[in-house]
């Protein structure tokens, strides 16, 4: 048995926070707190700290996750209620990172490998053509009225259907907004699982699509939409 | 201003520490209490109204003071009295209110935290993974996860200073 120690550090309270300390120094500690007044006090910042992880645990958080698919380094995000974001675009996982600091401000975001593993084994099997339909929940409370309006009409379309931009908007009760749902569909943050590909021009062509049209024809392709896709020189992404 | 603080200032400070018993103390609020003076003086200029106004006021700071050190108080017994002794009701009540209060400050706090401090935190003190598990799923090694924790706490405490602040002068 060594002499006791006195020198309690930062990274010791940090430690017995954790639950880092071995059996001993734990106890040492303990005892330690309960003599010396003026350690208690250092330590009642970290316990106060500490009284929050419960709370923490049980509210809102974004997880994200990457993974590798045909259109490149992957990333999805969710929330507690479910999936806030699908992105192919990002440079970056700090840029795909700090989207979802600006979009949720006052909420950590947390890298993950587990939670999201269901989106990531859809995704790969939609991909692989053996999944036409996705089960998982999206969360679209972040949006305005309007943009959730059109994406949960756009969500309403089977696998395989296109409809036109001026039917969405038809759908949602504003007839004469189809350049908007075009612009609200735009912006979609969860694409491929809100399936905004499957929205289309009267006059059949494919309209646009955020980050290129070769991914709407590849998602159309996928879905055997190959009567939309003409003979159109720019190619779909190779999928294997 | 000079003036007031020459004619009442040792009274005052007389006054304020006796309420306090903590002579330290009550130059400290006398101190604060000219620069609120000098901010918010009373229209009238009669001496005698002034003199009320500055007891007025330097009592209700001495007054702030005794029940903020009584709930400072009050919480470190909760944090600190259930490791030898058993914990203290009527402290755990002030506790669970700072607790709702401090909450999303704390949440705000994580989410300020850099990237990767951010995520070794969360896995290590919110998730309760074992390094080995979170170097695996930071693609970094234990030692580098284990600094990132801790890095991220002292971070959180030190950018936290203000809500225990809040809570009195320690």
């Amino acid at each position: 048995m060594t002499g006791r120690r006195t020198n309690w550090g930062e990274e010791d309270l940090i430690a017995w926070i954790l639950g880092d300390l071995d059996a001993g120094a734990a106890q040492a500690l303990t005892e330690d707190l309960a003599a010396c007044p003026d350690l208690r006090e250092r330590a009642a910042e970290y316990r106060l700290l500490n009284r929050s992880a419960k709370g923490l645990r049980e509210g809102p958080v974004i997880r994200w996750r990457r993974f590798d698919s045909p259109f490149g380094a992957m990333r999805v995000a969710a929330s507690p209620t479910g999936l806030v974001a699908l992105s192919w675009q990002d440079e970056s996982d700090d840029a795909f990172v700090a989207g979802l600091e600006r979009r949720y401000p006052s909420t950590p975001v947390v890298g993950d490998a587990d939670r999201l593993a269901p989106a990531e084994e859809q995704l790969t099997e939609y991909f692989g053509r053996r999944r036409p339909r996705f089960d998982l929940l999206v969360d679209l409370t972040t949006l305005g009225d309007f943009q959730r309006a059109v994406l949960d009409a756009a969500s309403g379309l089977d696998f395989g259907e296109a409809v036109t931009y001026t039917e969405i908007a038809r759908r949602i009760g504003r007839p004469k907004a189809s350049r908007a749902v075009g612009n609200a569909l735009g912006r979609n943050p969860i694409p491929i699982i809100v399936p905004c590909h499957r929205v289309i021009r009267t006059d059949g062509t494919l309209g646009g699509y955020t980050g290129g049209l070769r991914y709407k024809r590849t998602l159309l392709d996928i879905e055997g939409r190959t009567d939309l896709l003409g003979s159109h020189a720019q190619t779909e992404i190779p999928l294997a | 201003m000079n003036e007031w603080s020459e004619r009442y200032g040792g009274e005052l400070q007389r006054h304020v520490a006796a309420m306090l018993g903590d002579a330290e103390e009550a130059r400290d609020v006398v101190q604060d209490l000219w620069v609120t003076a000098l901010r918010a003086r009373p229209e009238t200029g009669r001496a005698a109204n002034v003199r009320a106004w500055l007891y007025r006021v330097a009592t209700r700071r001495a007054l702030d003071r005794i029940s903020m050190r009584r709930r400072r108080s009050a919480l470190l017994a909760a944090h600190s009295g259930d490791l030898g002794s058993g914990s203290v009701p009527a402290a755990d009540a002030a506790l669970d209110r700072l607790s709702e209060a401090a909450a999303a400050r704390v949440r705000q706090g994580v989410a300020e935290l850099p990237p990767r401090q951010r995520d070794a935190v969360w896995l290590r003190w919110i998730e309760e993974l074992d390094y080995e598990t979170i170097a695996r799923r930071m693609g970094s090694s234990p030692e580098a996860a284990r600094a990132n924790v801790y890095q991220g706490m002292k971070k959180l405490r030190r950018d936290l200073a203000d809500v225990w602040r809040e809570e009195g002068p320690i």
